[in-house]
């Protein structure tokens, strides 16, 4: 084996870092527990019959799930930073973006501030800059 | 005795899949993208690999909240594409190698990593999209796949030095494997995205291209780049690049880079390519 001594890592401080980066929500396990049903929601999603019943009635179709109402609301807006807020994760929420038949491209832009063209334009010019949004308690 | 011959590194974007299927590649938009491809389709259709171990993410597609397992090898017969919400990709079954793959999971077990054996799942655009970047629209996929999922999804992932040291073990358990077999190792995913919240679209060329050239020339020094980097560097979803380590631990030492490609934007990322050959 040529494994190298890993140095380990203080799960409390490897958290804390996590949560450092500007307008990020990583994926942590505290948000998969808290978002559990509002993911599992969007699993349903991966079948057309549902598709067709959540358009038919969104309000119905979330009720048929344990979910918060915080996290039904932010699916019914489309509140994509609400929704990760609730314990969503973005492929999860994808279900959503492909049912309503928008790209990854049109849904993340909503999350930015930016309109459609303004964040498309942006990528295409190269993207966004890392500079200054690296952390938050110290942005370099 | 089965040997592995290359390996290939590629971001696996779903619009990448999408513009195949609708025959749009050689829209402006996505021509500069797509031609960094046409040298690896010219050399994958000479070297014929039997199978492709294809490293990948799971996008909540097979596992959901419900099982999360770190690396899942695929034992089935065959895969069909997953119905990610907008239907399936219109592409042919994936067809597995059940007795390579069962051999790698046994193998590695021995070796002490913790594998998930899966016979049963449907295959998303992290494992469908970089065989159309390589292999463009057959009727039937010119190899067998076995497929090796990587939870980058719910964190903790893997470290990147446990990533490389299991593609170690892979390289062990396929030289192993008395079958006289043309073996791939593609790691996919990855290189700069962020798809969430205000930081979303964040592009970092230059780590990126280091990332490159390290896989090359240091890869000692990427196994030891910790998941807080990948993120502050290359956003959120640019720790798929963990996976690129399991191909390059595989490889052994030394390699020789054949071939490389990258281009940004595809849709909200960077794409990143390399094809990398063992050198004795």
């Amino acid at each position: 084996m040529t494994e190298a001594t890993p140095t380990r890592q203080n799960i409390h401080d490897y958290l804390a870092e996590l949560e450092d980066i500007p307008g990020t929500r990583v994926f942590t396990t505290a948000r998969a527990r808290k978002g559990y049903w509002l993911n599992q929601f969007c699993m349903t999603l991966m079948k057309s019959d549902n598709r067709a019943r959540f358009k038919a009635n969104e309000r119905a179709y979330l009720d048929e799930w344990p979910m918060t109402e915080a996290q039904k609301q932010a699916v019914l807006n489309r509140d994509y930073n609400r929704a990760l807020d609730e314990g969503g994760n973005i492929y999860f929420l994808a279900k959503v973006f492909f049912t309503d038949e928008i790209s990854f491209l049109q849904a993340v832009g909503t999350m930015t501030g930016m309109d459609a063209a303004g964040y498309q334009a942006m990528m295409i010019a190269g993207g966004r800059s890392p500079v200054g949004l690296r952390s938050k308690k110290d942005p370099y | 005795m089965a040997r592995i011959t290359a390996g290939v590194a590629s971001s696996h974007i779903p619009a990448l899949g999408a513009t195949i299927d609708h025959g749009k590649t050689q829209e402006p938009y996505w021509q500069a993208c797509f031609a960094g491809f046409e040298w690896t389709r010219a050399w994958e259709a000479a070297q014929k690999p039997d199978v492709v171990i294809l490293v990948y993410n799971d996008h909540a597609t097979a596992f959901d909240m419900d099982f999360i397992p770190t690396f899942a090898v695929g034992c089935a017969e065959r895969y069909r594409s997953a119905d990610e919400g907008w239907g399936p990709r219109p592409v042919p079954d994936v067809i597995g190698d059940p007795d390579l793959a069962w051999h790698i999971a046994q193998s590695c077990i021995l070796d002490e990593f913790d594998m998930t054996m899966v016979s049963k799942m449907d295959v998303d655009h992290g494992l469908t999209v970089p065989l159309s970047l390589m292999f463009d629209q057959p009727e039937a996929w010119p190899c067998k796949v076995v497929p090796l999922a990587v939870n980058v999804v719910t964190y903790p992932p893997p470290s990147g030095n446990r990533c490389y040291a299991l593609g170690e073990a892979i390289a062990r358990a396929v030289e192993s494997y008395p079958q006289d077999i043309n073996v791939q190792i593609w790691g996919t995913g990855g290189m700069s995205h962020q798809l969430q919240g205000p930081r979303a679209g964040l592009i970092n060329a230059e780590w990126d291209n280091r990332f490159l050239d390290d896989l090359v020339n240091d890869p000692q020094r990427l196994r030891h780049i910790p998941h807080i980097e990948y993120l502050r560097e290359t956003g959120s979803e640019g720790i798929e690049m963990v996976m690129w380590l399991i191909m390059r631990g595989a490889l052994g030492p030394n390699v020789r880079a054949l071939h490389r490609h990258y281009h940004v934007p595809a849709s909200n990322t960077a794409v990143g390519h390399i094809v990398l050959e063992p050198v004795a």
